[in-house]
């Protein structure tokens, strides 16, 4: 399997390594953190010229056969010199030093390894997340600071997680019998994460480690008494929807998951209810907006999941490994009630200067107005010759902070809304000066607009879930249950 | 075991960090002192700086026997840390290792089966080999340890040994207790079980997982039990087994679809592995229900891994793109999720656009067209380029949609974006290749837009196209013209085209040209440098001076109209790449061999292997082994080249002599008894004892059959007779054996199996490994229902064609041209009599279809001589050989060079049998 692991933060600088597998013929750690070095700088100056991937050829390659003297091209995309490009670099690649080297982002730090073998990437990329996951799960935090600080704990995990390159136990849970360090915690960053919440106000609660104390024959007790006995569930349902510039939905997935992390004394065995009419496999029509029952193209499930009670009935039981886990995924496809609808339109001035152009934009929140989007941004590209831009907004009173304004420099567009309301419509106005004369050129350079949102305690879809409680009665054992539905966009796109 | 102490505890506090800020002077000596300490935490704590040291790369190894001290421990917090220290040290530190052993050995026997693990888990990292020596002990304690957590670990470290010391495995019996693991009650234990068998077959090359119908009951039981790692490791290992028939194929594939619902990508992507080179098997008509029904079910996990992390999507889109090829059913009404998002990474978009154009059909090109004209006009160049030509490829798929692309392409030419009319001029000179004399109307609409081409390859497409069409262009001489004024700064893809477009220009309109075209000879025969256009512009030069209507026929020629190029690996490749589906293979879309680090495992590494069965193969694909058929170099360069330092003394050795040699040797014309050997044991077969060998039969290689039936009641009249894939990609031209008159109870009879090469038969070995010689056979008795499997080593010899005798100058050619990489050496003892005389090594040889070359004494050694030999195989593998023998001593050294490596093992066997027969 892999050869060795390591964490880079964001200047490059290894904070972990550890080697698994050791070549016969002695190599020195300097040697490693030199090809360490080259591959940092090659996932930072990604040039799009993978030496393994020959993917990336973009032209087409001709099997015209003999090109008889009459000239026919060649045009094998050869030779074909790009500039120097910057993208994202792709998580696999094989390195001049003979190695493939895979590596997975999270927070800004890179965790990677090599393997000079034929190895499955999935494995590796699966396993570089859990390894992420477990460091996040036991620091409290995932930061270059909470990672040095915890070094020898995370070298310890380290030789547990793996063996020989191989996987070992990866379950923070299953983790703790054999893991003797403990945490130190950083302080908490500022960072408050992406999901604001007003229901559930201790969202710090879920920065904590997950590790307890071991008690005195090695084994780790169950968690102290201090600790809060407490349950996050999250349905989580994240929106990838493209609409025309009438409005219409020209493509819309839904991908939703059911996260839990739990911090439950004695583990108790879960028991989770969806709605009994849920129908996994495609909806015939296509359309489950108007449907009664509840239709999931595909849904998948962890591995701590007992089904015997999915078929009938839609239960799931388990026991809450501890720390972060998604309980099952689930995805939709086909039509559902979009929660905002943007109906976009751009015309010339009316005082006939052909360099103004005028750009309206309505949002029309469709969801119940007992709810409302969070954090709402949408960003609208504009014509490179854009000079400048003046915007006023025509919002309902209960919108709160509503702002709009034109950043010159990436010249686009930005509206933000912190609290917009269901049932209500907003409207932009922008008046567009432009350096040049407009054509339907420029008018093409206009978005695809871009909106960001969330929606606390509203789910698109009908999943729902009925209960969650622990199977076996235990009196007195009242953990709080922190049950939230959150809709966010992830890809939520108008095109004009 | 003591209570354990919070070392962060109160003064403590803080953080580990704190350990890197020892930069006094003395600190050594400051840290030695506190690990000798008696206060615990104290010495936990100076461990800790020691490790902090260590891993930001100082020098801390002088403090070793100082922290081996402190192994001496019932604390297993410490006892962690300092072995986190000796495996890092014990490379540099070889001698001081050997200290620790005592601690090893003395955990290993703890109490506290954490601490017995530790211990083998260590000894396992340190590849010394006398701790190796005390290993074997506790690992064999180890894997039958009552704690299961103990036993996975034995099991890795069975692996690691086995990297170090692989005979040790073997002695110990090891193999089989890793077999014993896989029906473990601990599911860990399982996983590990099957990796460690896994790891070690490949680095041996050895099949070791041997899975049998037991082994794969134990396999698939566990499956449902194994934790998530050890069912991608079991499904592994399901995929390279190949069923016997489709009927078990299918219980195979309805074992594992429930894997497929798993939230463990991985998991997903090796199930479905499994099901798709199963579903090879299970062709024919009877299947097709089936097969439409996997093809329904693989579509949603598919699509489901498009919802994870985008890492795990590219890696998915990688291997999407392989299954489309192959299986374009699966996801052919799946378009739409392949459609990328504003917020994907680019590398997952760009495997997007790849996947848009295999699965492009006329039913969905409006929608796709729509998405592409929507990307053309995004932000990043490289994306923007790749869906302009992503248009262009599906005009070339869909002509029926063709037009209606072209419409698209001639739209983001008026956006007049650089790089988006450069991209299109370049896939429009494609369409037109593809649909000649069609869309030229939009020829005006290109040549608008002539400045802005600034890169060669646009600018090189516009010129053949000027060129192709100037007939219909007014102006062309004069758009040829403006080109040429730059022609010695442009790049050499534009000179040629130039030049081409130039002669064709003239060969259509010879009156107004006749200067330019002149010119541009002038400029591609005198002025340039470069051999291809200077090559170019003399042969059109003499073409259009001795006779332009030849000219004409060669320069207008029709050229042949381009394919379609969606599909574009190779059937066999893609094959083999599908068959490596979740593997690196897949992601770069290339044989392992092509990147796979060699382990270099020299002589006695390969030496090490021979006799034993092991996996296998060699590609196809690969550059065919032809030996280079020039020069005519004398013999004399050859002493450079063999083992011996006799270069110069082999100058007076005559090329008469050996000449008189090249054949001389007798012919035996009768063919060669094959080795039979017992493969089958009658309790395994029903009573019924079988044995097996290899040979050629007048140039077809035949599998012999030895059958006697010992206790069966029923005679033995038919059987049919089935290989697993092999490495020779051998496979029963009849499947059927009839004994007439049948076989009776205590009777035997003898019968052959004309073996056919079948590339479809043939496996992948392991690159940089050698290829198995075993050849699985699967035995049905027809009369009974029973069906019995063994393992026969193929005869190499067998498969040697009788045209493998090389010209003596090609021969030397070859042998000069092979790496040194690509040689094998060996000493084969205990010769009989007759094989020491090269002589009758010849004849023998001979009947085999291995052929002298040449002999010659050892200058400077008195009684020695070599002889060099040659062997190609049905298969088109070239062997050669030098054979060093001496009088007087009943042994032979042999040298053999090949470029097939891979089966340079199997090879150089055949001679070392043949030569001991």
């Amino acid at each position: 399997m892999i050869v060795n692991f390591f964490i880079l933060s964001p200047r490059g600088d290894t904070i972990i390594a550890k080697t698994y597998r050791q070549k016969s013929n002695s190599s020195i750690s300097a040697h490693e953190r030199s090809h360490t070095e080259a591959f940092f700088r090659k996932v930072k100056f990604w040039d799009g010229v993978a030496p393994g991937t020959p993917g990336m050829d973009t032209t087409l390659g001709l099997k015209s056969g003999a090109n008889t003297g009459g000239g026919g091209m060649m045009m094998n995309g050869e030779g074909k010199k790009e500039e120097k490009k910057r993208g994202d670099a792709p998580p696999v690649f094989v390195m001049p030093d003979g190695y493939s080297y895979m590596h997975v982002k999270r927070n800004g730090l890179i965790f990677g390894c090599a393997t000079e073998k034929n190895v499955s990437p999935v494995v590796v990329i699966e396993l570089l997340s859990k390894i992420a996951k477990v460091f996040k799960d036991y620091c409290g935090t995932l930061s270059e600071e909470s990672i040095r600080k915890n070094f020898i704990l995370l070298y310890e995990l380290l030789d547990e997680l793996l063996d020989y390159g191989y996987p070992q136990v990866t379950q923070t849970e299953n983790l703790k019998a054999f893991v003797y360090n403990e945490p130190i915690v950083v302080s908490k960053v500022a960072d408050t994460g992406k999901m604001i919440n007003p229901k559930t106000a201790n969202a710090s609660a879920v920065h904590k480690p997950v590790i307890s104390s071991v008690d005195t024959d090695g084994r780790k007790t169950s968690l102290s008494t201090n600790q809060k006995n407490e349950i996050f569930v999250d349905i989580l349902e994240r929106l990838n929807v493209v609409f025309s510039n009438n409005g219409y939905v020209l493509n819309s997935t839904i991908d939703g998951c059911i996260q839990m992390k739990s911090y439950l004394a004695g583990n108790p065995q879960l028991r989770l209810a969806l709605n009994e009419d849920l129908t996994v496999g495609k909806h015939p029509s296509g359309n489950s907006a108007y449907s009664t029952t509840t239709f999931v193209d595909d849904i998948n499930f962890n591995d701590c999941v007992n089904l015997s009670e999915w078929e009938h009935g839609r239960t799931l039981s388990f026991y809450p490994p501890d720390g972060e886990f998604i309980v099952l995924n689930y995805r939709m496809t086909g039509e559902f009630k979009a929660p905002f609808r943007i109906f976009p339109s751009i015309e010339e001035a009316a005082d006939g200067s052909n360099n103004k152009l005028e750009l309206s934009l309505h949002v029309r929140a469709e969801i119940p107005d007992n709810h409302f989007g969070a954090n709402v941004v949408i960003e609208i590209p504009v014509p490179n010759i854009t000079t400048g831009a003046s915007c006023s907004v025509v919002s309902t009173p209960t919108a709160v902070g509503v702002h709009a304004e034109y950043v010159q420099k990436e010249k686009k567009i930005v509206w933000n809304l912190k609290k917009f309301p269901g049932c209500t419509e907003q409207t932009l106005r922008c008046k567009l000066s432009l350096g040049g004369v407009c054509t339907s050129q420029v008018k093409r350079e206009f978005g695809p607009i871009n909106m960001n949102f969330e929606i606390p305690m509203y789910n698109v879809s009908s999943l729902q879930v009925r209960y969650l409680k622990i199977a076996e009665n235990m009196p007195g054992y009242t953990p709080y249950r922190w049950v939230r539905y959150v809709t966010q966009s992830s890809s939520y796109v108008c095109r004009l | 075991m003591a209570p354990k102490d919070n070392p962060m505890g109160g003064s403590a506090g803080g953080s580990d960090s704190r350990f890197f800020s020892t930069s006094k002077k003395g600190e050594m000596h400051e840290l030695r002192m506190e690990l000798h300490s008696t206060d615990r935490t104290v010495k936990v704590d100076a461990v800790k700086k020691v490790i902090a040291s260590m891993t930001v790369g100082k020098d801390v190894s002088s403090l070793f026997t100082d922290v081996l001290n402190c192994a001496q421990t019932a604390n297993i917090e410490l006892k962690k840390l300092v072995y986190l220290y000796l495996i890092n040290y014990a490379k540099s530190q070889p001698e001081l290792t050997l200290l620790a052993v005592n601690t090893f050995v003395k955990d290993a026997n703890d109490p506290n089966p954490l601490i017995r693990a530790l211990a083998v888990r260590t000894m396992g990292c340190i590849r010394v080999d006398r701790i190796t020596e005390y290993l074997c002990e506790p690992l064999g304690r180890a894997l039958r340890d009552e704690d299961p957590y103990v036993r996975k670990t034995a099991a890795v470290c069975t692996a690691k040994l086995y990297d170090i010391a692989p005979e040790l495995v073997k002695e110990r019996g090891f193999i089989e207790t890793l077999h014993d693991l896989i029906s473990d009650s601990n599911p860990s234990v399982v996983a590990n079980g099957v990796a460690a068998l896994s790891e070690i077959s490949e680095t041996s090359g050895r099949d070791v997982m041997k899975i049998t119908a037991s082994v794969l009951q134990k396999l698939l039981a566990a499956l449902n039990e194994c934790t998530e790692w050890g069912q991608v490791f079991i499904l592994d290992s399901l995929a390279k087994y190949t069923p016997a028939d489709a009927r078990e194929a299918e219980g195979i594939i309805e074992r594992v679809t429930p894997r497929l619902q798993h939230a463990n990508s991985a998991v997903v992507m090796s199930a479905v592995k499994v099901i798709l080179s199963y579903m090879d098997i299970m062709s024919g008509a009877a299947h097709q229900d089936s097969i439409r029904a996997l093809t329904r079910k693989l579509a949603p996990p598919l699509v489901t891994l498009l919802n994870s992390e985008p890492e795990i999507q590219y890696v998915a889109l990688r291997n999407i793109n392989l299954i489309v090829q192959k299986r374009p059913g699966i996801l052919e009404n799946e378009i739409k999720v392949f459609f990328c998002k504003y917020n994907d990474p680019i590398y997952v978009k760009m495997e997007k656009l790849e996947i848009i154009i295999k699965l492009v059909s006329e039913k969905n090109i409006d929608q796709v067209l729509l998405e592409l004209k929507e990307y053309a006009t995004e932000v990043d160049v490289d994306f923007v380029r790749k869906s302009v030509s992503a248009i262009g490829r599906c005009a070339v798929k869909l002509e029926r949609a063709a037009e209606r692309c072209i419409g698209v392409l001639l739209e983001l030419i008026q956006t007049k974006v650089n790089y988006v009319v450069q991209e299109s001029v370049i896939v429009i000179k494609d369409i037109f290749r593809r649909y000649p004399n069609r869309y030229e109307s939009i020829i005006a609409t290109l040549c608008d837009n002539l400045d802005t081409l600034d890169e060669p390859q646009a600018k090189a497409s516009m010129i053949w196209i000027i060129g192709e069409y100037a007939e219909r262009i007014d102006n062309a001489d004069e758009l040829l013209d403006a080109f040429l004024e730059t022609f010695e700064e442009e790049d050499p893809a534009v000179q040629l085209q130039l030049l081409t477009a130039t002669v064709k220009c003239f060969l259509k309109n010879p009156e107004e040209t006749q200067d330019m075209v002149q010119r541009v000879l002038d400029l591609a025969t005198e002025e340039s440098d470069n051999p291809d256009l200077r090559d170019r512009g003399f042969i059109y030069w003499r073409l259009l001076s001795t006779d332009p209507e030849a000219a004409k026929l060669v320069v207008l020629g029709d050229k042949p109209v381009i394919e379609d190029d969606t599909f574009r690996l190779e059937p066999n490749l893609l094959n083999l790449l599908v068959g490596q589906i979740a593997t690196l293979s897949s992601i770069y879309h290339k044989p392992p061999e092509a990147f796979v680090v060699r382990n270099k495992k020299g002589a006695t590494g390969a030496d090490d292997i021979v006799g034993d069965d092991e996996e296998g193969d060699e590609e196809e694909y690969e550059d065919e082994n032809d030996v280079n058929r020039g020069g005519g170099d004398d013999l004399l360069d050859m002493g450079g080249l063999s083992m011996n330092d006799n270069a110069a003394a082999a100058n007076n050795y005559g090329s008469s002599r050996l000449e008189a040699d090249m054949f001389g040797a007798a012919a035996s014309a009768a063919e060669p008894e094959a080795r039979m050997s017992k493969v089958c044991a009658p309790e395994k077969s029903g009573g019924i004892e079988l044995w097996a060998g290899f040979r050629q039969v007048s140039g077809a290689v035949k599998l012999e059959l030895d059958v006697r039936n010992i206790s069966s009641q029923v005679p033995v009249s038919t059987l049919a007779v089935q290989l697993n894939k092999n490495s020779f990609g051998l496979s029963p031209a009849t499947q059927q054996i009839v004994f007439n008159p049948p076989i009776p109870a205590g009777g035997s009879g003898k019968n052959s199996v004309e073996l056919v090469v079948n590339p479809a038969m043939l496996v992948q070995a392991p690159a940089g490994q050698p290829a198995s010689p075993q050849i699985q056979v699967a035995i049905k008795n027809m009369t009974t229902g029973l069906v019995f499997y063994f393992a026969v080593n193929f005869a190499f010899e067998a498969l040697f064609s009788p045209d493998g005798a090389l010209e003596r100058s090609s021969f030397i050619e070859s042998w000069k041209s092979i790496d040194d990489k690509k040689e094998l050496y060996g000493t084969v003892s205990d010769l009989p009599p007759a094989s020491t005389d090269i002589d009758n090594v010849a004849a023998k040889f001979k009947a085999h279809h291995i052929f002298l070359i040449a002999r010659r004494p050892v200058p400077n050694a008195e009684g020695q001589e070599v002889a060099y030999f040659s062997m190609r195989t049905t298969t088109g593998m070239v062997f050669m050989a030098e054979l060093t023998f001496k009088n007087g001593v009943n042994a032979a050294k042999v040298c053999l060079k090949t470029e097939q490596i891979a089966y340079g093992v199997q090879a150089k066997v055949a001679l070392e049998t043949l030569l001991r027969s």
